[in-house]
């Protein structure tokens, strides 16, 4: 009776997480199902669209731009971190958590405010970035991934034999960048292609940042999907399937196109390591010493203008003076706020916590079954366009007559939270050493209560670590929330987009800064909480990308 | 030619004065000593790794001229660990020809590749050539990790537990087969191991724990 309960509640199992892996094929497909009669004039609508061809090359461009630059930069600072090993590994990835627990729009905004042409460098002159522009979001995608990468680099580097590699290329008489570039960077690209992926998946359908920080003329293509889907305008709906389709062509053709990047690159450095070349980057190598000191001091003067911005100081027409600070802006917007931000805490929480649960639960599934899935099928929500996913959870919704409340926008999250979570668990989960159970076992111990009492003890630290993240990654949903939620259950997200879009610097300042306060509590309390247990100081934050 | 002068290995709680020493061309010291005691660490330390666990200062000379004050890849000192660390992305040929010198006759890769394939050619072991590390047996491994050391032209050769990993059959045979590649080319060599039987008869020998002291009082 006991096995045979055992083995249902196994098949349960699999079949709960297998639905929620599956959940973003299920919205891609759904997406394409058309509500209404396309044929292929509206294809040839779509394609004789004015400005198409720059939307879409320029989305492209900054798809693939920003995720290579970032790549490229995030392995020269991981690189020299760990090169001055005294600062590297954990150093390395505590500097990071601030950097991650910023939310992409606060990064792009707070860019405007401190860069733009009547930022707080530029005052009143006509140089600067674009208020919206293409340099502006790439800009702003860079610094975010970045860190997303870097943590990455450290999870792989982990499972690599770097210190010997990097021993034998110095003792054959090559120095160490020129060893860290020929001999790991091969072996890790190999290894970075589903962040690769994820990286410019995720900023070929950004429609936040777009909205607050992209170019207009043409909007950059993500916008046009989103408004031609939303539209109730004859036609529209057809352009906004086919826009669908043409955004899985835009991926399909970024992952070609990575991969063929992948093995250029590594083919030219396998043809310079065949000839002994020397890598001498010069200023670059200094790029990567300065860069995370000059990101942190950049969220600094961030988090430092929002916080004036809204306490009522303007740049442009202010001299400074305590005196001129005041927080009735706060007091006005405090009946305003309060309902997103308990929304979005309470939206946060649920899908943090649901989504490392169910990531245990596949990882204890696999660890049970003596084999682990490819990572991809786990990682489908971060790997997908998400403005397709979405849309079609959308018709799926619509079509079960859900009602608008935030149990739903919670299981849009949910996806998104349930990939990191596994990205930052399987490797500390697989790195328990089953030993300790087998110990227990010997004690008397059942299997749930080893469970419980030894792996789930063990693993807690990156437990927590996996909730600052995820909850910081559900805290940053916008298309989920604004789309299943149907503008009826309103974030501190989506009402930051809302204001930041207008032109009150000072409303959208106060916005951005709550929903910046959000994660960066989460992961202050989870850090504190993690140094106070015991457990594997390892396996602590590996990934995230908000 | 390899000198070590003034050599002070200093811990917390211990320190080893070691021994002024000369190695010729066709010199082997095998140092031993129990676990712990900082074999590998002064290897290391040889090589231009500093370690941070211990101080160390001392001079280390080859063929006359100091190199205490050079970076690794500045003082033609080759290694090879238990683990040779073979580089997975390249092929068997393509990690030789990664260690050859710089000079005018090895500029292209054509005949970068050719004089690995020649140097393979030299042990018999060929066939490897296009293979990738993964695919090679230990002992292999082992070969083709000091074919890889050689072809750098190291003018002194250090071996952390070379064949701890290798089962005693072939232990024994790739051990002399090194020695005699080593001995072919004149290489002073100093080997750290901790199995007695590694130790070829021609070999001096210094065990590190007869310069052992203690720093604590009992």
């Amino acid at each position: 009776m006991a096995t045979t309960l055992r083995r249902l509640s196994r098949v349960l199992g699999w079949w709960l997480v297998m639905c929620i892996a599956s959940l973003p094929v299920w919205g891609i497909l759904f997406g394409l199902w058309p509500d209404e009669d396309t044929s292929i004039a509206d294809l040839s609508r779509l394609l004789a669209y004015q400005g198409l061809g720059l939307s879409l090359s320029q989305s492209m461009f900054s798809a693939l731009f920003s995720s290579l630059v970032s790549l490229y930069l995030a392995f020269l600072i991981y690189s020299q971190y760990q090169s001055h090993s005294k600062v590297g590994g954990p150093w390395l990835e505590k500097y990071l958590s601030p950097l991650l627990s910023l939310p992409h729009l606060a990064i792009a905004l707070g860019l405007v405010f401190l860069f733009s042409e009547s930022g707080v460098f530029f005052v009143n002159g006509d140089i600067g970035l674009p208020r919206k522009g293409l340099s502006t979001f790439i800009m702003a995608i860079i610094i975010k991934e970045v860190p997303f990468f870097l943590l990455i680099l450290i999870a792989v580097g982990r499972q690599l034999p770097l210190h010997g590699w990097l021993l034998q290329g110095r003792a054959l008489g090559y120095d160490i960048s020129t060893s860290w570039w020929l001999l790991v960077f091969p072996n890790m690209l190999k290894q970075m292609r589903l962040a690769l992926l994820a990286a410019s998946a995720y900023t070929l359908s950004v429609v936040d940042m777009n909205l607050l920080v992209g170019p207009n003329i043409p909007e950059l293509f993500a916008v046009s999907v989103y408004r031609w889907q939303g539209s109730f305008s004859e036609g529209d709906q057809a352009l906004g399937f086919w826009a669908n389709v043409l955004l899985l062509v835009l991926l399909a053709v970024s992952i070609i196109f990575l991969y063929c990047h992948e093995k250029l690159a590594i083919k030219v450095l396998q043809h310079w390591t065949v000839l002994g070349r020397r890598i001498r980057l010069g200023f670059v190598d200094t790029l990567g010493q300065v860069w995370l000191p000059a990101s942190g001091l950049l969220i600094l003067l961030m988090v430092l203008v929002f916080t004036l911005w809204s306490l009522g100081f303007n740049w442009r027409s202010d001299t400074f003076s305590l005196r001129n600070l005041n927080t009735h802006l706060w007091q006005d917007e405090w009946l305003f706020v309060a309902l997103p931000l308990q929304n979005a805490l309470l939206i946060g929480v649920s899908a943090a916590i649901l989504g490392i649960m169910f990531t245990l639960l596949a990882l204890e599934l696999q660890r049970q079954k003596g084999r682990y899935l490819p990572d991809y099928i786990w990682l489908l929500g971060i790997l997908l366009p998400q403005l397709s996913m979405v849309l079609g959870w959308q018709v799926s919704h619509i079509w079960l007559e859900g009602g608008y409340h935030s149990g739903w926008v919670v299981f849009a999250h949910f996806p998104f939270t349930f990939g990191y979570a596994y990205l930052v668990l399987k490797g500390p989960f697989q790195s328990i050493d089953a030993n300790y159970e087998l110990i227990a076992a010997s004690f008397g111990y059942s299997p749930w209560q080893r469970w419980w009492k030894i792996r789930f003890r063990l693993l807690f630290p990156a437990t927590l670590s996996a909730f600052a993240i995820t909850f910081a990654v559900s805290i940053a949903q916008y298309i989920p929330t604004l789309m299943i939620g149907a503008g009826r259950v309103t974030t501190i997200t989506t009402e930051a987009v809302a204001i930041g879009t207008g032109s009150q610097q000072d409303v959208a300042a106060l916005y951005i800064l709550l929903q910046s306060l959000l994660p960066l509590a989460a992961f202050l309390i989870t850090a504190l909480l993690s140094s106070r247990v015991a457990g594997p100081k390892h396996s602590t934050l590996e990934i995230s990308r908000c | 030619m390899l000198s070590i002068k003034n050599c002070l290995i200093d811990s917390e709680t211990w320190q080893i004065r070691f021994p002024d020493m000369q190695l010729d061309p066709d010199d082997l010291l095998v140092i031993i000593g129990p676990s712990g005691i900082g074999k590998s660490t002064l290897l290391h330390w040889l090589l231009g790794n500093q370690p941070k666990h211990v101080n160390i200062s001392g001079q280390v000379l080859i063929d006359d001229q100091d190199v205490s004050q050079l970076a690794v890849e500045n003082r033609h000192i080759g290694l090879l660990m238990q683990d040779v660390f073979l580089f997975p992305h390249l092929s068997v040929e393509d990690n030789i020809s990664f260690a050859l010198p710089k000079s005018p006759d090895l500029n292209s890769k054509k005949q970068r590749r050719t004089k690995a394939h020649s140097m393979l050619e030299q042990i018999n072991l060929e066939h490897l050539g296009k293979r990738y590390p993964q695919s090679l047996s230990g002992g292999e491994r082992s070969r083709v990790g000091l074919v890889r050391a050689l072809a750098n032209q190291p003018k002194v050769m250090l071996l952390d537990e070379p064949f701890a990993a290798l089962d005693p059959s072939n232990r024994e045979k790739i051990g002399k087969w090194t020695f005699q590649q080593l001995a072919q080319q004149a290489i002073p060599s100093i080997m750290v191991t901790h199995d007695l039987k590694d130790i070829p008869i021609f070999a001096k020998q210094l065990n590190l724990a007869d310069y052992y002291q203690s720093k604590e009082t009992p």
